[in-house]
């Protein structure tokens, strides 16, 4: 699949000077006889923000990693700017990476671990102090710098990794699940900060997450990976009103889109809980149906497109979610806050039949409509 | 009954042996343990107040049976140090001094190859292969037969040896290959302390024999630093292998080189492994008697030997000598535990808590 990047999909963005482009064709890992990464080919502007996301073992780390050039490439090119760096050395790329440990040298103080790169390329010792401020100051930390990594929190340390990744200027940032080891207030917070850095720094980005939000909130565009295969690669509004295939349907948005199996006959999409006139799709035997909860509500019988019934309520605040039980599959959708019904209660659903998505049965590839 | 009723209720013993409240120990309990640890403490530090009293005895008060308090039970003399450390001053100052390069030297070149070695180990991955490995050891001892045993001049032997050895190489063992691992690798290293070094002591006599360096320091250093290696490759092994791969990483993406890395971030964080291996070692190659005994005679004598030698003279076995020689012979050791014991306690702390 060779996918061109569009146009500033998401409108103007701030570009810096040392932000660089960066393509990947046609790379290829392979661990022995396991095929890690197949065939990937994304192209990324500068100043782009692009999540590569997939569960675990779906090869985006290892498509990470060969762009930082801490893992050999079986085949492919990787092409930095205007620099084919397929087989060049780390230090030589011009990247700063974040790792998802912080990678903080514990034996030197926050200072020290800043400066580091610094330290390494040779400036000397007044200036670097300066930097050093500088970078700090961007994350916040300046108060830490004579601190040591173990006595700072989860969140301060992943500041101080920050700051020595944007102390040097790099061409190309790369995080690895950076944030997956804070707990989930502090990771939402840091999620803003990580978003307002890379639009105020406009440093090309590539990160590395299995969390489909964070994919949602901080991507100009979504690479979504499977066994190594990309699946799908836009902008994360089309990625997630758009869903190349049941995969990708199924993996963003929370909750998940719901699906349920049956056949269309004469323009009707028919199941054992009910039907929905879909006049645009060509008959097929083995299909499934993709609707979102919030484009669904719980209705009157007469309006209904699927029965069901109550499996549970959750309160979640400012809304209710239901999860609807259907034999043996369970479909979610969303209520206002004061929904209430008890467990077992019949249960009517109507769906928005403009925007429901339809999967082959057998391929899970997206089914559009022929007329 | 609640839990406040048992409580009220329990008898004598559950009083003298639960804690009275959470995190504090109970009389009896408290009685047992300090007991035992002074029994512990006694049993440990006893022989060594027994080296030094005897070492202040005379030859009478020794034979005459177990005396234990100075100055009740015998009335301590100086002739014991008098006698090895004026009479026989010159014997025992090079036993010590012997010991003390030995033991140095023997360790520094120990620890610096068995660290990089382990460290290689754990961070490179080595593939050799068993049939290139076998057709060497057979080319290599075919050209030893032929040179020892045929009368072959030695440099056609070597170089018919290589040429068949290469020949087997790009032949066969490149086509069938039996990889090995790191972990071969490491297994085969520890393996060599495995084998009991009287097994190889007449080996190794002859071969220092053949080199004239027997009865030298470097005879004694060199077979010290080889067969202490094992034990520093793999206690160094674990070590480097438990400092997490992301920092190294994180200096090479910013530009570091290995000898770099090597120096800013992964010799800081093994500061306390080095310290326990060489300690370790240090002991052991100040402790060492068989291989000593093989290949020192009067020049190269280290303290183990000395203090042997005593128990062989003559008139007997000189108890209060000896104890004098031994009492000096374990300061170093104590002193360099003391001075290193801060690293160690962290050394093992920190395996614990990475695992």
């Amino acid at each position: 699949m060779n996918v061109q990047p569009a146009m500033n999909p998401s409108g103007p963005r701030m570009v810096s000077e040392t932000a660089k482009s960066l393509r990947l064709e046609n790379l290829n890992k392979h661990y022995g006889s396991f095929h890690a990464v197949k065939d990937l080919n994304i192209s990324i502007e500068p100043g782009e923000f692009l999540v590569l996301l997939g569960p675990s073992g779906c090869g985006k780390s290892t498509a990470l990693r060969m762009i930082a050039g801490l893992e050999q490439i079986t085949s492919g090119s990787i092409v930095i700017g205007d620099m084919d760096v397929t087989t060049v050395l780390p230090k030589y790329r011009d990247i700063a990476m974040v790792f998802q440990s912080y990678a903080l040298y514990p034996h030197k103080t926050v200072e020290e671990n800043i400066g580091f790169p610094l330290k390494v390329a040779g400036v000397d010792k007044t200036e670097r102090a300066s930097l050093v401020r500088d970078a700090a100051a961007q994350v916040h930390m300046e108060d830490y710098l004579h601190r040591f990594p173990r006595e700072l929190s989860g969140g301060q340390r992943q500041r101080v990794a920050l700051a020595r990744a944007i102390i040097r200027r790099p061409a190309i940032f790369l995080m690895d699940e950076p944030l997956s080891n804070l707990d989930a207030k502090l990771r939402g917070f840091m999620r803003a900060e990580l978003k307002h850095m890379q639009q105020t720094l406009g440093v090309t980005t590539v990160y590395v997450t299995h969390d489909q939000i964070e994919a949602m909130t901080l991507a100009h565009r979504v690479a979504i990976m499977r066994d190594g295969v990309l699946q799908q690669l836009d902008t994360p509004r089309d990625v997630y009103d758009d869903p190349a295939n049941k995969f990708v349907a199924g993996f963003m948005g929370s909750p998940p889109m719901n699906f349920v199996e049956g056949e269309i006959a004469n323009g009707t999409f028919q199941s054992r809980f009910g039907s929905v006139t879909l006049p645009n799709y060509d008959d097929t035997a083995a299909i499934s149906i993709g609707f979102r909860a919030e484009e669904t509500i719980i209705c009157e019988p007469a309006d209904a497109h699927f029965a069901g019934t109550v499996f549970s309520c959750e309160m979640t605040g400012n809304e209710t979610i239901v999860t609807i039980q259907l034999d043996d599959s369970h479909v979610i959708v969303k209520a206002p806050k004061d929904y209430e019904l008890p467990m077992g209660a019949d249960v009517h659903l109507k769906l928005d039949a403009d925007k429901v998505c339809l999967f082959d049965g057998q391929t899970e590839a997206r089914v559009r409509p022929s007329r | 009954m609640s839990g406040l009723e048992r409580m009220q209720n329990r008898g004598f013993m559950t009083r003298m042996f639960e804690p009275p409240a959470i995190g504090q120990m109970a009389f009896g309990t408290k009685i047992i343990v300090y007991g035992l640890l002074a029994m512990w403490t006694l049993f440990v530090l006893f022989p060594i107040y027994w080296l030094i009293i005897t070492s202040l005895k005379t030859p009478a008060a020794v034979n005459n049976g177990p005396f234990f308090i100075p100055f009740v039970d015998f009335q301590p003399s100086m002739q014991a140090w008098y006698d090895v450390f004026v009479l026989d001053f010159e014997d025992t100052i090079r036993a010590y001094f012997n010991s003390i390069v030995i033991s140095l030297c023997a360790t520094a070149l120990c620890v610096l190859i068995g660290s990089m070695a382990a460290y290689a180990l754990a961070r490179i991955t080595y593939r050799p292969n068993l049939l290139t490995i076998i057709f060497f050891v057979i080319c290599f001892a075919a050209v030893l037969y032929a040179v020892a045993m045929a009368g072959v001049d030695w440099k056609l032997a070597a170089a018919v040896g290589a040429a068949v050895f290469f020949f087997l190489a790009r032949a066969i063992a490149r086509r069938y290959k039996v990889p090995l691992g790191n972990g071969d690798i490491l297994f085969w290293m520890i393996s060599q302390r495995i084998l009991p070094p009287v097994v190889v002591v007449v080996p190794v006599y002859m071969m220092f024999q053949s080199v004239q360096l027997l009865d030298t320091h470097l005879a004694l250093i060199l077979t010290y630093a080889v067969i202490n290696l094992p034990i520093v490759v793999w206690l160094m092994y674990d070590f480097f292998a438990s400092i997490p791969k992301d920092l190294e990483e994180s200096a090479q993406l910013d530009g570091a080189t290995m000898i770099m890395t090597f120096r800013e971030v992964v010799l800081p964080l093994s500061r306390a492994g080095l310290a326990a291996v060489t300690l370790l070692v240090v002991i052991l190659c100040w402790n060492e008697y068989l291989l000593a005994l093989f290949l020192s005679t009067s020049n190269a004598q280290t303290m183990p030997i000395l203090v042997a030698a005593m128990n062989a003279g003559e008139r007997g076995i000189l108890w209060w000598t000896m104890s004098a020689v031994i009492v000096v012979m374990i300061i170093p050791v104590i002193a360099m535990a003391a001075l290193l014991q801060r690293y160690i306690s962290k050394g093992i702390l920190l395996g614990a808590v990475k695992g």
